[in-house]
């Protein structure tokens, strides 16, 4: 089983591309595109991308394994990112967190059952001013309370 | 010097000069001081990553690495302070942290970086109560080579290797932090000719050799210089072997070559084709003197060249030089191929002296030559002009003088078989068993190049003398000793051979 | 406040767009710098206005351009280092959210300044909407002829490319920062060569935090000397400081350079709130080693926390109430340099782990006092031998915590 981008995708691929003097130089907003669309990076997919910028595949997965917000599994339709770092814990990021796991009967590291939600602690998404810290879906959201935050859960199963 | 302006500085209150570019590392170790490093290798890139380098450099408030600081004149080095054995010993202690206590089963030991400088350094064991990362301790990445995960240092000296000396760039590293581990991609391993340089390189027992894994100690090894004799790059290697007991029959065994520096010729590698060679010194060898295809213990290589030199004499003078026919190879060392000229050429007047040689091979954009023999320049040297026996010439020979088993590189069995078939006197002089065997009348056991001490000159016509690296064993003679006791048989002052 | 009011942030989020930027008189610095100064005077203002690197370090701008080669056939490159990920920072976010045409701006002068045609601008991955504001603000200038092909009509041109991260906080150190352009890991690089003479695909390369360029329009506007008037003789101007933790009004503030630290904790982030005290202060994110309150009368510029034993860095400040556990301060801290460390040098690679396991083991409950002196031995061990400063930004921070707190630490231990 091959991967093969959409003609949507590999358009925005391709003029991604265009924008480095060198090829290989696009790994990152590459995966980027690819794992918008897909949720994560596959090893078909990283073959794809090394044959497409000239590389090694090994080198893919190099940088799939460095970087914290690739993922190399399908996780769930939203990663629900809690920051734990100094600024978001004195405002009860670990309340917030524990509140979250009840409520979605899962651990950090894990997708729900039904593949709505993953749940992933995090460093400081440099929203400081709003701890404790969240971000789902590109949108930062903070200050989390239990209520903001069962809303956020309803709003994102609803969704998925 | 090769141009380069000399550079003046101090290293622990040594004066030295080293050429400009020159990092202080090298310059150190060519001033006879050894820094202690890991990551760093002067056939590699500069990788500034293990830290085990840093000295002090006067002017400088922070120590710095020794092998990315390039060298001013006038420097002030000291790589012996306090500050700097504790800075080492504090690497040293953060890498045993987190390194398995495996000496007695790794087969580094004995060779291995980091049990030197824990050993230099006063360091048994580790400070740390915590688990260490588990993990995998015996990943094959290919090529037969063997990954211990536990082991890593990450000074990443093979990914670098694969990177940049042969661009094939089987091994990466994956994941982060601690975490951070070296791999190769699902179902793409290591596959190349120059494979066998990691295990060389690494500085500790992370990738060993399954050819190589659990066999023996490093210190039971005996190490001793030779050339390579499997292309004609001549790289310089070390083999490695140890003995045997009892001492007299005893099982010798060469259980490694491995590379030796020699910046004119090969650098700081060797190929895995030089590597495997270590099994045309031990495997198939001929130990006796063979009549009509049996080994004949008890009957010595002199007695029977007695009959060889009995056959040539039988064959009247002038008539000498069409009837007997000799084949030489390009094995053979300068020496040889001289008492060879002597005695063929020049001593017995033979028109019919040819060469038969391993079949060219594809060659490699690094080091591994299309010519697979040691010595071709060698040939030309002594004035030789080689070429090729036509089955014709074997079977007009009433004398013929094999040396080497390349003829059947050339011809088909059956058909030497046939061209021999009405040869009188037939005598083959070679080191490994082989088909000839059964189509020679004698079978004389010689040295391999290990064995023996000559020259040979290297495909860019660099001359390299070699010592004998492993003793043959009992009853096995180089080349050059059958030849010179040929010659005195016959009448000729062996030390009068033309030329050298 | 600043003096003369002139703002780098505006305080609404409306203000952003172009039309807004050029009612307010923006891209006329840059039309007046590209069109009658020469780049050599240029770099010699920014230089005589101390402007400091406003990421981290606190290297001055102007020393920095003046490293570029000039000359040459190679192509140079600006890299904007918007990979903001100090824990406690977050003033970069609104320099691109509320002022991306001031940062474009000065990406502008610097580029002429040093003779760079092309930008990269380094987003932390997780920047999303940030990002993409950016990029509006990037159309926007593009076709109004601020970037591009011939900006101002003069033969400069400046195509700018925003490039997203990953989400790998060590990308924030310069080199590392190039290698992850790259498209490898972020790893950071033997120096030498420095990136000004090698850096960007192997070309002379300036890389600048945000902030630092978003403020050069307002030393050319003003003149290095205005600039200089408004901080301090060897740190001018204003900056952007980040209040967080125990406050009443956690927030970006925009003062003078050296604002006493507990005037911005107190007169402009409101103090802590009703009924709670400050138990120690982080002043510049979390690299820098944390004060005691009586040690926040201190001055918020580079070189007077220097003095104090602290960093400016980042200017993140985070307010540390009573009450707080500083056990799981110290474990916050360790775990986030644990996993932040690239792995690729022995001390930082092995030295965070190990002190992490040893953190976590003292909160499980199976410590002894005596791991505290392990963990400032370990700490020592990793300062100034590592390959990057995110190996002091570990050892520093924690050092700190452990001896400033050593006998909470040892009760929270033995207990």
């Amino acid at each position: 089983m091959s991967y093969a981008p959409t003609p949507a995708a590999l358009q925005k691929i391709e003029e991604t591309i265009a924008l480095y003097p060198e090829r290989s130089a696009a790994l990152l907003p590459v995966l980027h595109v690819i794992q918008d669309r897909s949720g994560f990076i596959s090893p078909e997919a990283e073959s794809w991308v090394a044959g497409k910028l000239g590389i090694l595949p090994v080198r893919v997965r190099e940088v799939v394994s460095f970087y914290t917000m690739f993922r190399r599994s399908p996780g769930g339709r939203s990663t629900l990112q809690v920051c734990h770092n100094v600024s978001c814990a004195l405002a009860g990021a670990e309340d917030i967190l524990r509140f979250i796991c009840e409520k979605l009967g899962i651990a950090p590291g894990e997708t729900t059952p039904d593949g709505a939600i993953s749940l992933v602690t995090v460093e400081c998404l440099g929203n400081c001013d709003h701890a404790p810290c969240l971000q789902v879906d590109g949108v930062d959201h903070g200050p989390a309370t239990p209520e903001t935050v069962a809303a956020l859960i309803e709003e994102l199963r609803a969704h998925a | 010097m090769n141009g380069k302006r000399q550079i003046g500085l101090t290293i622990d209150g040594l004066k030295v000069q080293a050429a400009e570019g020159t990092n202080v590392l090298r310059a150190a170790e060519e001033a006879g001081i050894a820094i202690p490093h890991f990551c760093y290798h002067a056939g590699l890139e500069v990788e500034g990553s293990c830290r085990m380098c840093l000295v002090e450099i006067e002017g400088l408030p922070k120590l710095d690495l020794a092998c990315s600081t390039v060298i001013r004149e006038g420097m002030v080095v000291r790589t012996s302070t306090d500050r700097v054995r504790e800075a080492r010993k504090d690497i040293l202690e953060f890498l045993l942290a987190e390194h398995p206590l495996d000496c007695p089963i790794c087969d580094k030991a004995g060779e291995c970086r980091l049990q030197d400088y824990y050993d230099r350094h006063g360091l048994t064991a580790s400070g740390m109560v915590e688990p260490r990362e588990r993990r995998d301790k015996k990943a094959p990445i290919g090529r037969g080579l063997i990954l211990d995960r536990e082991r890593c240092v990450l000074c990443t000296r093979c990914v670098r290797f694969l990177r940049q000396v042969t661009g094939t760039g089987e091994l990466g590293i994956f994941e982060r932090a601690v975490r951070s581990e070296v791999g190769i991609y699902d179902g793409v391993p290591v596959d190349n000719n120059y494979s066998g340089n990691l295990v060389d390189i690494c500085p500790v027992g992370a990738i060993t050799s399954g050819d190589f894994r659990f066999k023996t100690r490093a210190w039971f090894l005996a190490r001793r210089p030779s050339v390579c004799p499997h292309c004609s790059r001549g790289c310089a290697v070390v083999i490695e072997s140890v003995s045997g007991y009892p001492l007299a029959n005893g099982e010798r065994r060469v259980y490694r070559v491995t590379a030796r520096e020699n910046p004119a010729v090969n650098g700081f590698w060797i190929c895995d084709l030089g590597r495997d060679g270590r099994h045309d010194i031990d495997d198939g060898r001929h130990g006796a003197v063979m009549e009509k295809g049996a080994p004949l213990k008890g009957l010595s290589w002199q007695k029977a060249l007695a009959d060889v030199a009995a056959g040539i004499r039988a064959v009247p003078g002038p008539e000498r030089s069409a009837k007997v026919a000799v084949i030489l190879n390009s094995r053979l060392t300068c020496e040889e191929l001289a008492l060879a000229k002597g005695l063929f050429v020049s001593g017995l007047g033979l028109g019919n002296v040819f060469f038969a040689d391993r079949k060219p091979g594809p060659a490699d954009s690094l080091l591994l030559t299309a010519d697979r023999a040691p010595n071709g320049k060698g040939v030309l040297d002594a004035g030789f002009s080689p070429r090729l026996p036509g089955l014709g010439d074997l079977a007009a020979a009433e004398v013929l003088l094999l040396f080497g088993p390349h003829l059947l590189e050339h011809f088909g069995e059956e058909e030497v078989a046939r061209a021999l078939a009405g040869v009188p006197s037939k005598y083959l002089f070679a080191a490994h068993t082989g088909p000839l065997d059964r189509l020679a009348d004698t079978v004389f056991p010689v040295a391999v190049p290990a064995e023996k001490s000559g020259t040979y000159i290297n495909v860019e016509g660099i001359r390299q003398p070699f010592a004998c690296a492993v003793r043959p064993p009992f009853g096995v003679v180089p080349e050059g000793a059958i030849l010179s006791c040929l010659a005195n048989a016959l009448g000729f002052n062996a030390g009068d051979a033309d030329g050298r | 406040m600043p003096e003369n009011g002139v703002r780098l942030l505006p305080v609404d989020d409306d203000s952003w767009r172009l039309e807004a930027y050029l009612r307010r008189g923006g891209y006329e610095t840059a039309r007046k710098v590209l069109t009658s100064m020469a780049p050599a005077d240029v770099i010699a203002e920014v230089r005589q206005a101390s402007l400091r690197g406003r990421g981290g370090a606190g290297f001055p701008a102007g020393v920095k351009w003046g490293f570029v080669p000039q000359g040459g056939a190679a192509p140079k490159y600006l890299c904007v280092n918007a990979d903001e990920a100090e824990p406690g920072t977050f003033k970069d976010r609104l320099v691109l959210l509320r002022a991306p045409h001031q940062l474009l701006e000065g990406m502008l002068i610097t580029a002429f300044a040093v003779g760079i045609r092309t930008a990269f601008v380094y987003v932390r991955g997780e920047y999303v909407r940030v990002a993409r504001r950016l990029e509006e603000a990037i159309a926007e200038a593009l076709a109004a002829g601020y970037v591009g092909p011939h900006v101002f009509g003069t033969d400069l041109g400046l195509d700018v490319v925003v490039h997203h991260g990953a989400g790998a906080y060590i990308c924030g150190e310069e080199t590392a920062l190039l290698e992850s352009l790259e498209g490898r890991r972020g790893q950071p690089r033997v120096r030498p060569p420095f990136p000004a003479v090698v850096g960007l695909f192997r070309s002379p390369t300036v890389i600048n935090n945000v902030e630092t360029l978003a403020t050069v329009p307002q030393i050319l506007a003003r003149g290095a000397d205005g600039f200089l008037g408004r901080g301090l003789p060897k740190d001018g101007g204003t900056r952007l400081y980040c209040v967080s933790g125990a406050v009443r009004r956690p927030g970006t503030y925009e003062l003078a350079v050296g604002t006493p630290l507990r005037q911005i904790i107190e007169v402009h982030a409101g103090g802590t709130p009703q009924g709670r005290s400050i138990k120690a202060v982080i002043p510049g994110g979390l690299s820098a080693p944390v004060l005691m309150p009586g040690e926040i009368d201190v001055a918020m510029d580079v070189d007077s926390l220097a003095r104090a034993g602290s960093m400016l860095g980042s200017a993140g400040i985070v307010v540390i109430p009573d009450g707080t556990p500083m056990l799981d301060v110290l474990h916050a801290t360790a775990r986030f340099y644990a996993h932040e460390s690239c792995g690729k040098c022995t001390p930082c690679r092995i030295g965070t782990a190990w002190i992490l396991k040893i953190v976590e083991r003292l909160r499980r409950g199976g410590g002894r006092p005596a791991d505290l002196d392990l963990i400032l031995r370990l700490a020592d061990g990793i300062r100034g031998r590592t390959l990057c400063p995110l190996g002091d930004g570990a050892a520093m921070p924690i050092r700190a915590l452990v001896t400033k707190f050593r006998g909470e630490l040892e009760q929270a231990v033995l207990r």
